[in-house]
């Protein structure tokens, strides 16, 4: 239970953050493995993917962050943390549009063990975001397990952020949780899309943005790999125990959905995502926005050249 | 005052009443659950004459046992049911605490005329075809609902937004922001004028809105005259001091002739205790003679053509009102449509609606027919995709609900419309028979979509589309292009919401005049992309 007190000074300190880091770059310094603002070329330290199979969600994420050090490798005590699942449509769990309640409330109480001040959720949800919320199941699980669950559907949350790196998303309107907090997780669930082919941790950063209208209109898995140079999460997580492989992002019924019991995790969002396209048959240079992101060095693609660590908990 | 059971009882029931409807009208966040607006909407005169005519219901149960308590007790509707009739009651005794002295309403004549020219008005519009329009323009309730919907709820919207920073910076995360959807200014006038016609009506003179205008007032005035058991003076008792005349908001007793106008009366019971000698009281009249007790106010009915100046001034202003706030989208819409140079499949085939109505309301005109405007149903809306009509449907469909893809879409699992509507306008539906029902047919223009004019990335409509009737095949290099299934759509709009495409849109829905039946997709159970059991990398 938190009280009161305790979200006063939460809020006090992301007021108190807000005022002092003018530079969101300088928040990288904080995380160990985020790459910096300008990216290093693919011949640096291999990514480390965390890939698992065959164990229920909660037990495979334990496996997964084990793997890459553990929650305390990315949440210092203190520190704000935001999680960004994907809760984009007003559909229960088993259809498979939205990430599991039970990873994010597990990885929600994962996080306040390991200190954090806070963990706040939200998504910019496509379909109506109350209904959404509450549907998913997503804001009984973070809010059981201590979270706070942020409106992504209010613009004065959102601050317009330049993008000099950026090559047709020059600027946008993002949440300012995730300019914000300390530590930024990124979610989502793996699903097919019916323009990207896939949509898994890249493509869950639209729902960051107030308009991905904009992205749609000007060049959408440019603007997707664009957004990449803002700020990337400090941990990926995707969730493909129960794959949406046709029909998506949306989705019909559950008979769009596999069973494939995976999770998969990385620092590096373009790798997870790599190793996504694989899960649903691609080959990661065909999905347009994850080459664009190998060849504007925002991560690697090469799983071949990955530290790829495979367990199958069964 | 003990003996005054009955006024306690009127007050009780009216609280319960305004306040169960105002929340109802007013909830901007999905608070109140449907039944409350729903039953209580129920109860009123007009719906429930509307279920009736459109072939029963609850509602329609509900009319037939309030006409036989109107019959038996008189217009206990007006004091206790009626959310107008009790909110002339609140703004009377405001007026009365800002005067610090209450207003002294001496008997008055009836303006029989005049009120029989609003009700048997009313009448013939609504024979002459024009039922919707007739019943929706003067109905007490629906009034009062476009009252709270287009005035109240914008305004208390706008309260909570201002408080939401503070709240959230104290901790406080109950309160979010909700886009107001303010109505357009040229529209609020319509309520805001009718608000103030009523308001200063009853801070001067307490019902004579009802006791003139109302046609649901002169209606149930025409049973009351009737009524079992009526108010009436015991002249053997009273000492005309007067004690009745002062508490009486209808102007209906007459100390002279010691008879009290039941057809006015709206059975508030205020004199009932207001009399120390209990000199007035209900008394059973149906003993002696069937002639009315008292001198009964000469009511010939008006010839249907004189309709009195004022209303025909009411309408014009309205009808003024509209045409000018609206002549500027009308205009906007045909060089749309003009400059579009497409046609829809809808309006080929002659079966486009002028707009699109709710699903559950089986087709336009039935639903025209129907609806009053309360507006329960667009406050109930959780995307707000119902929105009211100005002259979308034409003047018989002023105020109506229809929905407005261009801030919001149909939720494809939200069947709340249905569930609040109290007299079948839009009837229940289940979210079977609701996720095929097809209210309109989108079109997909591939002259104006980003992917064939840009060559990037979209499908924005495709992955909205909760039907798939909207999916995308292989374009050009690395791209998907969208097709459109028509079967399959049902018209939700969901699509034309998303297609980022200005100033006109690369999909749009046309609404249908008759609602038809989407073909359901039915697909076998999706197949693994790799063999299951390992990585496949």
């Amino acid at each position: 239970m938190k009280t009161r007190r305790d979200f006063v000074k939460t809020s006090l300190a992301l007021g108190a953050s807000l005022s002092i880091v003018g530079n969101i770059n300088s928040l990288f310094a904080a995380e160990p493995t985020a790459p910096t603002a300008t990216p290093s070329v693919p011949t640096g330290p291999k990514s480390v993917l965390a890939a698992i199979r065959d164990g229920d969600r909660v037990a495979m994420l334990d496996k997964a962050l084990a793997e890459l050090g553990g929650i305390q490798t990315f949440v210092k005590p203190g520190q704000t943390v935001v999680i960004k699942p994907n809760i984009g449509w007003n559909s229960s769990p088993e259809r498979g549009a939205n990430t599991h309640p039970s990873i994010i409330g597990h990885l929600v109480a994962l996080c306040l063990t390991a200190g954090a001040k806070s963990v706040s959720v939200f998504d910019n949800t496509c379909d109506q975001w109350r209904e959404t919320y509450v549907n998913s199941g997503i804001e009984k699980a973070a809010k059981d397990a201590g979270a706070i669950m942020v409106n992504g559907k209010d613009q004065t949350l959102y601050r317009e952020v330049q993008i000099p790196n950026g090559v047709k998303l020059k600027s946008a309107l993002i949440h300012s949780l995730v300019l914000d907090s300390d530590v930024f997780i990124n979610a989502p669930v793996l699903k097919h899309h019916h323009s990207t082919e896939m949509t898994a941790c890249m493509k869950n950063l639209m729902g960051i943005v107030w308009d991905r209208g904009y992205w749609h209109k000007t060049d959408l898995s440019q603007c997707i790999a664009d957004i990449l140079t803002v700020r990337k999460p400090a941990l990926n997580i995707i969730d493909a125990y129960h794959p949406m492989v046709r029909n998506g992002p949306r989705g019909k019924s559950v008979e769009d959905c596999v069973e494939m019991r995976t999770l998969l995790a990385s620092t590096d969002i373009v790798t997870v995502d790599a190793a996504a396209a694989k899960l649903l048959g691609h080959n990661p240079a065909d999905i347009t926005h994850v080459r664009i992101a190998h060849e504007m060095k925002l991560g690697r693609m090469d799983l071949e050249n990955a530290d790829v660590r495979r367990h199958k908990l069964a | 005052m003990p003996r005054n059971l009955l006024r306690s009882a009127r007050v009780a029931l009216a609280g319960l009443t305004f306040a169960g409807l105002t929340i109802a009208l007013v909830d901007f966040r999905g608070f109140a659950p449907a039944p409350l607006g729903h039953v209580l909407a129920e109860t009123q005169f007009i719906p429930g004459l509307v279920s009736l005519l459109v072939g029963g219901g609850f509602g329609a149960v509900l009319f037939l046992i309030g006409l036989v308590i109107a019959l038996a007790i008189g217009r206990i509707y007006c004091s206790a049911l009626c959310p107008l009739g009790i909110l002339q009651d609140i703004i009377s005794r405001l007026g009365g605490w800002l005067r610090r002295k209450k207003k002294f309403l001496p008997y008055a004549k009836p303006f029989g005329k005049l009120r029989h020219a609003f009700l048997w008005g009313t009448v013939a519009v609504a024979l002459a075809g024009w039922s919707g329009f007739a019943l929706a323009l003067l109905d007490p309730y629906s009034n009062y609902g476009r009252l709270v919907s287009m005035l109240a709820r914008p305004l208390l919207t706008a309260a909570n937004n201002s408080f939401v920073g503070l709240a959230n910076a104290s901790g406080w995360q109950g309160l979010y922001r909700v886009n107001p959807a303010w109505t357009g200014l040229g529209v609020v006038i319509l309520p805001a004028l009718f608000l103030t016609v009523v308001a200063i009506m009853s801070a001067l003179r307490g019902r004579l809105y009802c006791n003139t205008i109302c046609p649901v007032g002169t209606a149930l005035g025409l049973v009351s005259r009737f009524a079992a058991f009526r108010i009436a003076i015991d002249k053997t008792a009273c000492t005309k001091c007067g004690d009745c005349l002062r508490s009486c908001k209808a102007q209906c007793i007459d100390l002279r002739t010691g008879t009290v106008d039941a057809s006015r009366c709206v059975a508030c019971y205020n004199c009932i205790g207001a009399c120390d000698e209990q000199g007035i009281a209900y008394r059973f009249s149906w003993k002696k003679s069937p002639a009315p007790a008292s001198p009964a106010p000469t009511v010939p009915a008006a010839p249907l053509t004189s309709q009195s100046p004022d209303r025909r001034a009411f309408l014009a202003s309205i009808a003024g009102t509209v045409v000018a706030s609206s002549a500027v989208l009308t205009r906007a819409r045909a060089e749309t449509t003009s400059s579009a140079n497409d046609v829809p499949t809808l309006v080929k085939s002659g079966e486009a609606s002028r707009a699109i109505c709710p699903p559950g309301s089986h087709s336009v005109d039935q639903f025209l027919d129907r609806c009053t405007a309360c507006h329960l149903c667009i406050s109930a809306c959780p995307t707000h995709v119902l929105q009211h009509a100005l002259l979308n449907y034409g003047l018989e469909g002023l105020l109506k609900p229809r929905l407005d893809y261009t801030s919001a879409y149909c939720l494809f699992e939200c069947t709340r419309c249905s569930e609040v509507c109290p007299d079948g306008a839009i009837s229940i539906l289940d979210l079977a028979t609701k996720s095929v029902t097809q209210i309109g047919v989108a079109d997909f223009y591939q002259t104006r979509c980003v992917v064939e004019l840009n060559g990037t990335d979209c499908a924005a409509c495709s992955e909205h589309c909760p039907t798939k009737a909207i999916t995308t095949k292989p374009f050009r290099d690395h791209l998907r292009l969208p097709v459109l299934d028509q079967a399959l759509c049902v018209g939700c709009g969901a699509c034309e919401y998303a297609c980022p495409v200005k100033p006109v849109k690369a999909i749009l829905v046309t609404g249908r005049s008759t609602h038809g039946k989407a073909t359901k997709l039915i697909e076998k159970k999706a197949t693994a992309p790799n063999p299951v059991g390992d990585f496949p990398f």
